[in-house]
Parts: structure tokens; C-alpha cells; sequence
């Protein structure tokens, strides 16, 4: 059994920036600066990154402008709800067949070694190039 | 020999790596977002357990029953209403910061009423006093009723905005208040200092859970 890690979300600064729009209710939006907040990107970093999403559909921006400051507004689009679901369902196919526990608690992503070849294999195999 | 082969894309970013930072960013998002945090239940239970406890402290050798509070217990339930007050307030505002959409919409809608069935609910013990009911009646009534009518009202107006965990606190809440109801005037403090003790503990290790589990292992 294959399964393919969408390239787009599998990059980190977008996976969490999917992960965290994702736990809105669907059709709700987040303010630019407490996304940034939330993640702690610098504002440039974020913005390509948000591009690249609003690019593939899985995001959607509004701008409003009330007097001089203006604001944006940030969506999680039902197509990029479907490719969340979809990639986790990949990441349960490769990990659960791999019988790996994936997410001890209190561990970080740091703490987790990314030298299993195992794991790195079922990687190579499922994902396609794409540099982040 | 090119340098990115065998390289997942994301430099190294591996499945698991993948796994363990898809929960920890949904677990800090949920938290982030969260106007029912598990800290603000579980204080919630230590408000109810002193404040009624306090109550119950102060009338339970009353022969016969006249309702009276010590002043001592009723500053003391004050102080810490305000606080849950405050806290509320505050929580509620952090999750909501930077948020906007029809479930943000929905979620203030829920909260105006639920103020307003709180004022209302307190605010009618006012000419109940001043309507001259018996103690034993008046010390009954702040107690149980309030919490049995808000309880049931606000379980059926959540279950109608699909807020199902607060459905299920409200109606507990409900039905602790008419176990209260049962034990007489003084004896309904301790049961409500008790009971909802309890059920704020156990939305608060709920709450918890729902925020700590995994969406990768299910």
C-alpha cells in the first residue's frame, strides 16, 4: 500500500500554518498578525509561504482596510481542509504501517530522531521532490 | 550525484517528524482558540467548592433555618465570581482575538444570552426578598433554582447551537441543582459545592483530553 504526502503541506512552516488554521471552525478566518503571532514567522517568511498555499487553493486571503491600517484576513479553503485530511490520512498509512508510535506526549519535534532508515525509506517512496 | 537524492522533501522532514509537528501545532492551535480551557474548569470548580462549601459552613447549624449568611462567606463568593468573571471574560477574549467567521459570530451570540440568563436568573431573587417569601424558601431559592432553570435553558439553547459539551456541563449542572433541591435548604449548598465540583472536574479532564489527542493515531 502507497500513500503520497502531499509536497505543499509537507514542508514544515506550512504544515503548521495548515495545522493551525485547520483547528478554526470551518469558514472562519485568522488575522495575519496572530497567525505570525502564533507561529512566530517573521512577516516575509510567512507571506511567501501563504502564497504558495493561496496559489494551490488551500487558503484564501481578504483584505479590509479600516482608515490607514489595514487588515488581513486568512481561510482555510474546503480544498485545503481535504488535502489536510487527505495527508494526514498518508502519515497514519506510512507510520501506522511502520508500526511507530508517532507522538509520545510531552515530546517534541526536536526529540524525535529522524534516523530511522525505515521511515526515511517509506518517505522516499511516498513523497514526491519538491524543495520547500 | 545529485546532493538531494533519498532527502524527503522539506530537507529531512520525515513522516514522523511530520506526525509529531501536525499534533503539536493542532494541540497549541486548539489551546490558542479554546474558550472552555481545562485551567479555567478546574478553577471553576474550586470557586464553586469554597463558595457553596462557605455557605453551607455558615448555615448548617441554623435551628430553625433562616437563611442567614455569614458575611464572611459572602465576601469571600464575591471575590471569587469576580475573578471567574474576569477570568471568563479574559479567556474568552484571548481565543477570539484575530478571529472572525460565522462560528466566532455564532459563539458571541451564545455568550450574550448566557450573560444575560445568568443576570436574569440572580436578578429575579430581588423582589423574591422583597416579595417577603420564608426564609426557609429564600435561602432555597438562591441556591438551587437559578442553577436549575439556567441549566436546563442554557443545555437547550446549546444543544441548539450544537455546543455539545456545554450541553452536557449545563445539564449536569441542572441536575445537580435539583439533587440540591431535594436535600432541603441547608443541605442544598453542600450537594451543589459537591456536585458541580465535580462536574466542572471532569469537563475540565475532558476538555483535556479532547485538546491532547493525536489527529494522526485516531
Amino acid at each position: 500500500m502507497t500513500a503520497e504526502l502531499d509536497p505543499l503541506i509537507h514542508v514544515p512552516t506550512r504544515l503548521r500554518i495548515v495545522a493551525t488554521l485547520a483547528a478554526l471552525p470551518d469558514g472562519d478566518a485568522l488575522s495575519f498578525t496572530r497567525l505570525q503571532d502564533m507561529l512566530g514567522l517573521t512577516p516575509g517568511n510567512l507571506i511567501i509561504q501563504l502564497r504558495k498555499l493561496d496559489d494551490a487553493g488551500y487558503i484564501s486571503s481578504t483584505k479590509t482596510r479600516n482608515g490607514s491600517a489595514q487588515k488581513t484576513m486568512v481561510t482555510l479553503t474546503s480544498q485545503g481542509r481535504a488535502a489536510l485530511r487527505a495527508y494526514t490520512q498518508a502519515l497514519r498509512v506510512l507510520l501506522g504501517g511502520l508500526d511507530i508510535d508517532v507522538t509520545p506526549p510531552g515530546n517534541t519535534v526536536d526529540e524525535i530522531s529522524a534516523e530511522d532508515p525505515k521511515v526515511k525509506q517509506r518517505a522516499e517512496i511516498a513523497t514526491r521532490q519538491e524543495s520547500p | 550525484m545529485d546532493d538531494t537524492a533519498g532527502t524527503t522533501p522539506g530537507g529531512g522532514f520525515d513522516p514522523r517528524q511530520a506526525a509529531a509537528l501536525l499534533d503539536t501545532s493542532t494541540r497549541q492551535a486548539r489551546r490558542a482558540f479554546t474558550p472552555l480551557t481545562p485551567t479555567l474548569l478546574a478553577f471553576r470548580a474550586v470557586v464553586v467548592l469554597v463558595v457553596f462549601g462557605g455557605c453551607w459552613l455558615s448555615v448548617r447549624g441554623q435551628r430553625p433555618y433562616t437563611g442567614h449568611i455569614s458575611g464572611w462567606a459572602i465576601a469571600v463568593a464575591v471575590v471569587l465570581v469576580a475573578i471567574n468573571i474576569g477570568a471568563t471574560a479574559w479567556v474568552i477574549g484571548r481565543a477570539g482575538t484575530g478571529v472572525s467567521g460565522p462560528a466566532q459570530r455564532k459563539w458571541q451570540a451564545w455568550t450574550a444570552i448566557m450573560t444575560a440568563a445568568w443576570i436574569i436568573g440572580y436578578a429575579i431573587t430581588a423582589p423574591l426578598y422583597h416579595a417577603g417569601v420564608s426564609h426557609p424558601a429564600w435561602g432555597l431559592y438562591p441556591a438551587s433554582a437559578p442553577l436549575l432553570i439556567i441549566g436546563l435553558a442554557g443545555a437547550a439553547i446549546a444543544a441548539a447551537f450544537r455546543y455539545w459539551l456545554l450541553a452536557g456541563i449545563l445539564l449536569a449542572i441542572a441536575v445537580v441543582a435539583a439533587a440540591a433541591g431535594l436535600r432541603g435548604p441547608a443541605g442544598s449548598w453542600l450537594i451543589l459545592g459537591i456536585g458541580l465540583c465535580a462536574v466542572f472536574l471532569g469537563a475540565a479532564a475532558f476538555t483535556a483530553w479532547r485538546q491532547r489527542r493525536s489527529v494522526v493515531r485516531p
